[in-house]
């Protein structure tokens, strides 16, 4: 609409709906980088309860502090997840600063090869962003052959600047939760995996 | 066992006595210590626990609700009565500092439209002034808002930090699951049992739920539409740290007399700490649009004494007493400290009479 | 393209006084229009065929709810075209009404009728323009809306999940949305929300570029009417807050269809970044609904207090400052979502501060009308209606503003009385305050008085009844979105539903009164509001000519606000 070039006054008409429509374009624009914008601050700030990963490198130079804090291990599947998914230890006193391991089982009850991928989160939040992963299930995908069992670890330790951070001086216990969720199904017989099961639910 | 008639009959009494009480402490601007209760909760534990194992075995005999305690009431036109710190913080900031100052503000506002509409009529001021500026006015409606404001802020700010205070040392934590529509509680600190919480079927409408009775069928039941066939059970005066999550959508846990309401997000855990002060039934709804049923899928939480907790967590297979809890074996044997006596005493009273 | 330069032209001083109305035939002048007032008039009267479908619905849902139970929803599903629905369709009906009624009170009654009726009406005569700048832009705004409008329409008779229509609530969150609400109906739902939002975008572009190149000599920004004002605030928002939303339901489109994870978190996504980005174009949509509004009463309560704005510039800078901290305070909506303390204390701090704005305005507008010599003409009965209304309503925005109090607030009927308050008796009030101002200019008839401050009456006294009971509703813990409730809800339901026949019986009087003015109403003057009527479209005849403002008309030195 602004193909046949007008005389002065409409130029400027142009020019200000040309701003005003560059403006609505960046605006779509960030809504759609929100997203990765989103994610990295996350990871970033530890906000929405999101964990640090860390390498062995950066690992290695933290220094055991003395002090020690209860982690509690929860775990979840999603509906349509047929695993069985659970924490081999619900709590755990660690000493902050030093590295630890968590052991979680799965097992697939279904007679179908199930790929999924675990969603996590770390409560209280504000603790989130000194929980350090150097390994975990959850960094990759796990698949499972029909009623195959498996135990996963989590390499963690807790940075202990957690330890001058007034936000988290009442934090007892740090709870790390996991969700499996069905990435794929294999041997399936074309059903949606992702389609809740309606006729179950609801008792 | 004779415990389950005990408890049914003590808790319509202690549930009345609630009432009073509540409202005497709300009176007040509410003292809050939410690390408090742990100390009374752990003499229960102590002595529930013995009791418990001696018995060997659990036994539960549902509470039956209290009319208009933890249920709304019809025609009632405020808060429903508090039961808990926070709620009764919340229902002070509410009821004493917010609701008389936007009633004053409506009443000023109509005030001053009815004196324009007395004094300043086409007939009584027929040549209007042509004032349109005083500098003084506007900047007094400018910072008086900002100043009451700032007045709303502070116990406001206050209480989201109160609420939002990690759970203490040694909270039993119990999680809580929304279906598409019913919901879970499992009990990872009691051997890590689970509750399937329906919705009873209301009698003469289409089944909601089926193999679920009826509301009404049992002497205990609750409301119609409000009460479910398990209860998430929880013991009295401890700091519960709730962990609730969703299994499909979202949904959101919400009961309204303890001031508590947390989405249930697929994927991800969100925790608060509840605590509540005196043995009843406390009902509340999903509260986020969930599919079909969201109307159907309630929420009731009956608080025990301890010992009672304690029975009831036993009629489970697989069930422990609070394994997951570490509390220090010398805090059962030291008594409440006198500052936190009143705090102390109902759940102290109800273990008391319990026994 | 053919601009208002061309019209110019075209009908420049020597065609004479009989060109100005020189009109399109029938089909190129209603169905091709670039002509702001027709465009205008198609918006009002589309908002109000699409305000009787969602006031349908909302009467389809209070009659429901005047008893606990499911009394009619059975019979809902069945037009929507289910076959013996069980119950569960029986139950997505009701969820489709809730959703339906949200968004086409949203997108097709309230928006269409504040910024593309009135705002294309009377933007342009007010800024003593011919025309907007783009109009055909304008005619692809309306037509998009239309078309967005029939495809939400098209919604409730597809599949969606546990019955036909989208059963997600207007806020449409993932996973609901998404893994929760297989079929059509909520892909038609979102491409209603696209067609509508993109319209609107445009019109958006068209107000900015009108309201800044297009004033008359003389007219300079703080010269503008406040309405004027109100619709460029109102352009802003809609530019900048749209696309987030066009954003979020496109990427909420490619997780239902075409496998993307934007929002699951099976994929690493996350639902709650969806609430983030819907409430971020949510706030600001608010107040792109009631600004107008604070614009319409504006020039009201001025006119018949024939006195100027007090605070001209504290008005106009008021809208900004809402527009502005509107775009910074869009998690109050989450509250429950188990948003970090901190978060929770700066959204609530935020919030609070629109308070003083709004707080502005509603004194402004009591200090424009004292010392004046007020006038209880329909227009000023109304406008006073939406300032005790919108107070009431705003108080209790207040309430719900502490995140902490908000816990037993959140998703209650509360929130419902509420945004009710402030949209329902505070939008709609305004909007009948602005027919009943310009109705006479749009048409040229005179409608009855006596009419209009009946239909203020009944209206007044239905609206408070629906929704005054809701809050107490709320504070006893009534979840909203609930088709049945416990009994104990029954008393304030029943009470409500009343209300909402009161309310209804007045629109009957509306329609009378409207009928009434066609038939028997005495030809409009010019300036039939007298002497407090400054602004430039008392100057005009009316109805105005078809082309207004062949010569431009020159703002002196004294012109009213």
């Amino acid at each position: 609409m602004v193909a046949s070039a007008p005389p002065t006054p409409r130029r400027s008409n142009r020019k200000t709906a040309l701003t005003a429509l560059s403006a609505a374009l960046a605006m779509l624009g960030l809504g759609y980088a929100s997203v990765p914008l989103y994610r990295m601050f996350c990871q970033a700030t530890g906000y929405g309860g999101t964990t640090q990963r860390v390498d062995e490198a950066q690992a290695a130079t933290v220094k055991d502090s003395g002090r020690t804090i209860s982690i509690r291990f929860d775990a979840n599947v999603e509906r349509n997840m047929p695993w069985q998914f659970k924490p081999l230890q619900r709590t755990d006193t660690v000493s902050i600063g030093a590295r630890d391991m968590a052991l979680f089982w799965a097992k697939n009850t279904s007679d179908k090869t199930v790929t999924g991928t675990a969603s996590f989160n770390v409560e209280p939040e504000q603790a989130a962003r000194y929980f350090n992963k150097i390994q975990c299930f959850c960094f990759t995908e796990q698949t499972l052959k029909p009623g195959e069992e498996v135990r996963m670890p989590v390499l963690y330790y807790i940075d202990p600047a957690i330890l001058d951070d007034p936000d988290n001086k009442d934090v007892q216990q740090i709870t790390l939760s996991y969700t499996f969720h069905v990435t794929s199904v294999q041997d399936n017989s074309g059903a949606d995996a992702k389609t809740l099961d309606r006729t179950q639910a609801g008792g | 066992m004779a415990f389950g008639k005990i408890s049914h009959g003590l808790g319509q009494t202690i549930g009345a006595l609630g009432i009073s009480a509540v409202a005497a402490l709300t009176a007040v601007v509410p003292a809050f210590a939410q690390d408090a209760p742990a100390a009374p909760s752990a003499i229960a534990t102590g002595a529930a626990q013995g009791a418990a194992m001696a018995s060997g075995a659990g036994s539960y005999t549902p509470m039956k609700p209290v009319e208009g305690i933890g249920m709304p009431i019809d025609g009632a036109y405020g808060l429903q009565t508090q039961f808990s710190k926070t709620g009764e913080y919340g229902e002070w900031i509410h009821n004493i500092i917010l609701m008389p100052i936007i009633t004053a503000i409506c009443v000023l506002v109509l005030i001053l439209l009815a004196v324009i509409a007395v004094r300043f009529n086409r007939r009584r001021n027929p040549v209007a002034s042509k004032t349109s500026h005083n500098t003084i006015l506007e900047v007094v409606w400018t910072l008086v808002p900002v100043l009451i404001l700032i007045g709303i802020a502070v116990p406001s700010i206050d209480l989201i930090a109160k609420q939002y205070k990690p759970a203490p040392e040694g909270a039993l934590t119990i999680k809580v699951t929304g279906n598409q529509w019913f919901w879970t509680y499992g009990y990872p600190d009691n051997g890590d049992f689970e509750v399937i919480s329906n919705m009873l079927n209301v009698p003469g409408a289409p089944t909601i739920n089926n193999g679920v009775r009826e509301v009404g069928s049992k002497p205990w039941d609750g409301p119609s539409h409000l009460e479910v066939d398990n209860r998430m059970v929880v013991p009295v005066g401890e700091p519960i740290r709730l962990q609730i999550t969703a299994a499909d959508v979202i949904h959101s846990f919400a009961v309204p007399s303890l001031w508590f309401k947390l989405d249930a997000v697929p994927g991800r855990i969100n925790e608060k700490v509840l605590v509540v002060e005196k043995p009843g039934v406390y009902y509340g709804q999903c509260s986020e649009l969930c599919g079909a049923k969201h109307g159907y899928m309630p929420i009731a939480v009956e608080a025990l004494p301890r010992d009672k907790y304690n029975a009831w967590v036993l009629t489970h297979a697989g069930a422990e007493i609070d394994t997951g809890k570490k509390k220090p074996a010398a805090a059962a044997a030291v008594p409440a400290p006198a500052a936190d006596a009143s705090e102390a005493a109902p759940a102290a009273d109800a273990t008391a009479e319990a026994e | 393209m053919a601009t208002t330069a061309d019209h110019f032209q075209a009908h420049s001083e020597e065609h004479g006084h009989h060109d100005h109305e020189h009109k399109p035939a029938f089909f190129a002048r209603w169905f091709m229009s670039t002509n702001h007032k027709d465009i205008g008039t198609m918006y009002l009267i589309f908002a109000i065929i699409a305000g009787i479908v969602g006031g349908a619905f909302s009467g389809m849902m209070r009659v429901e709810l005047a008893h606990p139970g499911i009394q009619y929803l059975d019979t809902f599903a069945r037009w929507f075209g289910a076959v013996n629905p069980d119950f569960n369709t029986t139950l997505h009906t009701w969820n489709v009404l809730i959703t339906a009624h949200g968004l086409i009170m949203v997108f097709f009654m309230v928006m269409p009728a504040m910024i593309g009726g009135f705002g294309n009406w009377f933007v342009p005569l007010m800024i003593g323009a011919p025309d907007m700048a783009f109009p055909r832009m304008n005619n692809i705004s309306f037509w998009m809306t239309v078309a967005g409008f029939l495809s939400l329409m098209v919604s409730p008779f597809v599949p969606g999940g546990t019955g036909n229509g989208a059963g997600t609530g207007w806020t449409v969150y993932a996973p609901l949305s998404t893994s929760g609400s297989p079929g059509p109906a909520v892909d038609f739902g979102i491409f209603a929300l696209h067609l509508a939002g993109a319209g609107s975008i445009m019109g958006a572009i068209n107000f900015i570029t009108t309201i800044l190149n297009m004033r008359a000599p003389g007219m300079t920004i703080h010269k503008m009417p406040l309405f004027v004002w109100s619709m460029l605030v109102t352009a802003f928002l809609l530019l900048l807050s749209l696309p987030v939303l066009a954003a979020a339901i496109t990427m909420l489109l490619t997780d239902r269809n075409f496998g993307t994870t934007f929002f699951d978190a099976s994929g690493g996504g996350d639902p709650i970044l969806y609430q983030h980005l819907f409430w971020f174009f949510g706030h600001p949509e608010v107040y792109i609904m009631i600004l107008p509004g604070f614009g319409i009463i504006s020039q009201i309560v001025s006119t018949f207090s024939k006195k100027p704005v007090f605070g001209y510039l504290g008005m106009a800078y008021a809208m900004v400052a809402i527009g502005v901290v509107g775009f910074i305070v869009w998690a109050h909506h989450m509250y429950a979502t188990g948003l970090s303390v901190n978060t929770k204390m700066y959204f609530t701090a935020a919030t609070m501060v629109i308070a003083v704005p709004t707080g502005i305005k509603i004194f402004s507008w009591i200090a424009t009308m004292w010392g004046g010599s007020v006038e209880f003409k329909s227009p000023m009965v109304w406008a006073l209606g939406f300032i005790f209304l919108f107070t009431v309503g705003g108080v209790t925005g207040v309430v719900l503003a502490n995140g902490g109090v908000d816990d037993v607030m959140h998703d209650t009927y509360y929130v419902v009385a509420h945004f009710h308050y402030v949209l329902s008796l505070g939008a709609v009030t305004a909007l009948f305050a602005g027919f009943y101002y310009w109705f006479p200019k749009m048409s040229g008839k005179m409608h009855s008085e006596f009419l209009a401050h009946v239909h203020f009456v009944i209206f007044f006294i239905g609206v408070n009844m629906i929704f005054f009971p809701m809050h107490f509703l709320g504070l006893q813990g009534m979840p909203r979105r609930y088709p049945d409730y416990a009994e104990a809800y029954e008393y304030w339901n029943h009470i409500a539903t009343i209300g909402y026949m009161v309310m209804a019986s007045s629109l009957v009087v509306w329609f009378v009164n409207i009928i009434y003015a066609y038939v028997a109403g005495k030809k409009a003057e010019d300036n039939y509001w007298g002497e407090g009527a400054t602004t430039l479209e008392w100057t005009l005849p009316s109805p105005p000519p078809f082309h207004q403002f062949e010569t431009l008309p020159v703002i002196g030195e004294t012109a009213h606000h």
